[in-house]
């Protein structure tokens, strides 16, 4: 790994001498601004009704030149009654040439599309993830490491891609959570690490139509030293994205939907707490399909503000896991009003396998 | 797996760095594309366009290499995204 990377900054080296302007910066050339998002949803149903998660996630933006640039959100949330503050992503990029981005730091995953992208407030259309694609599920919501991404033009085609090697999954082996994994720590817990990437195409020439393949694979996943250290995980996800205007219906429709499924090595062995050892098939999936109208091609502009969404969502779990045993099915509709372009108010209601019958309503501010 | 990892990088690297020199396959049609086009195409992905006039000249292009980052779009496209958007600022 130490000669990869030092062949990597080499080619990085090389190409920014190359193009002579690693240190060409004229003065009053740092530019520097926030955006970010304000959340903050209600939760009804027979067992609680309550203001639950306050999210503020200020994104700080450098663009230290044309080929410098850093992005970084902090997130401030209540979701567990008390008020965290975290990292959310720290990423620097150098922009090489056209068609080549090297980025290092913690990133949005590029694993599938929707935690890296369709999770975020003021592009979900509902208050809640789709089940297997939230906390719990299968895949990152962030990652450490290094990567490099870009477009690649094909005629009328784009191609895009994102490669990438990061710390990745821990397996998690104590007694609750047996054969899941944190995807996100912030170091490694053993001796290797994570690599993979996502490869797009938008086939059509207005890049109405995306669709994704991602990988991801790592071969040693447990601890350090323990038995389950050489446990290996795969993954693998399809994403679709597609947007349309409806002339006769004076609407834009909208399709995304996303399949992910990983497999953990068969070497895998866990502890019961009366000491002894078992195992179990540990490969599950999951997926969701979203559809949304808006008629914003109307002139009303009351009427145009308006979005409804259905979404549908299936996360199949281990038969013999301690937090498996049973599939969770999950259906929700939404009520949408958008107050900006990137500020909406939502109101989904939840009918979910493994949950009482919600309402939620949310709130998010783009700023 | 370091091997297959290094060969994935530098195949992107060479890729990108003869496409970078010797010209990229673009059709007519897309490179006759208007900012507003691309605009519309580009930030529809995802989300809702932000309108003309959103930001200023300088922050559209703090905007626009973040997007460029975030969503893939190579930088003639995003060059020409945010001249057009900043054309709504003179």
């Amino acid at each position: 790994m130490k000669k990869l990377l030092l062949i990597f900054s080499a080619c990085f080296l090389y190409n920014a001498v190359i193009h002579g302007q690693l240190l060409s910066k004229e003065s009053g050339q740092n530019k520097f601004a926030i955006y970010g998002n304000a959340e903050a949803v209600y939760v009804s149903n027979k067992e609680q009704k309550s203001f639950t998660d306050i999210n503020f996630k200020p994104i700080f933006l450098w663009k230290i030149s044309d080929k410098l640039f850093v992005e970084a959100e902090t997130e401030i949330e209540t979701g567990d009654g008390v008020v965290n503050f975290g990292l959310e992503y720290a990423n620097m990029n150098y922009i090489v040439n056209q068609y080549l981005i090297l980025h290092a730091g913690r990133f949005l995953p590029k694993f599938g599309a929707y935690r890296g992208r369709f999770a975020e407030g003021f592009l979900n259309r509902f208050a809640s993830n789709p089940a297997g694609f939230g906390d719990g599920g299968i895949g990152a919501s962030v990652e450490t490491g290094f990567g490099a991404l870009g477009s690649l033009p094909f005629g009328d085609v784009k191609v895009l891609y994102d490669v990438y090697v990061v710390n990745g999954p821990h397996l998690l082996t104590d007694s609750a959570n047996q054969g899941q994994f944190d995807y996100e720590a912030y170091t490694s817990n053993n001796n290797d690490q994570a690599y993979g990437g996502r490869l797009a195409i938008l086939p059509l020439s207005n890049s109405s139509l995306e669709v994704g393949f991602s990988l991801q694979h790592k071969a040693k996943t447990g601890d350090l030293g323990t038995i389950d250290e050489k446990v290996s995980l795969d993954m693998q996800a399809v994403d679709l994205n597609y947007y349309t205007s409806i002339q006769p219906i004076k609407s834009t429709l909208r399709i995304i939907g996303e399949f992910r499924h990983q497999k953990v090595g068969n070497n895998a062995v866990y502890t019961k707490p009366d000491g002894t050892d078992f195992s179990f098939t540990n490969s599950p999936s999951c997926y969701y399909a979203m559809g949304s109208l808006r008629p914003s091609l109307l002139e009303n502009k009351f009427l145009r503000n308006i979005e409804v969404a259905v979404r549908s969502s299936y996360f199949k779990r281990p038969v013999n896991a301690p937090w498996g045993g049973s599939n969770i099915r999950s259906t929700e509709i939404a009520l949408d009003y958008w107050l900006n372009w990137n500020s909406l108010l939502k109101i989904s209601y939840q009918n979910r396998s493994d949950a009482l019958n919600t309402v939620y309503a949310q709130v998010v501010f783009g700023f | 797996m370091k091997r297959s990892l290094f060969a994935i990088l530098l195949i992107i690297f060479t890729c990108s760095t003869f496409i970078s020199i010797n010209g990229c396959f673009v059709s007519k049609t897309a490179a006759s594309k208007s900012g507003a086009q691309l605009w519309a195409e580009n930030c529809n992905r995802c989300h809702n366009a932000p309108p003309p006039g959103e930001f200023s000249n300088a922050n559209w292009d703090i905007v626009g290499t973040h997007m460029q980052i975030r969503a893939n779009i190579s930088k003639t496209d995003m060059t020409k995204i945010t001249d057009f958007l900043k054309s709504a600022n003179r």
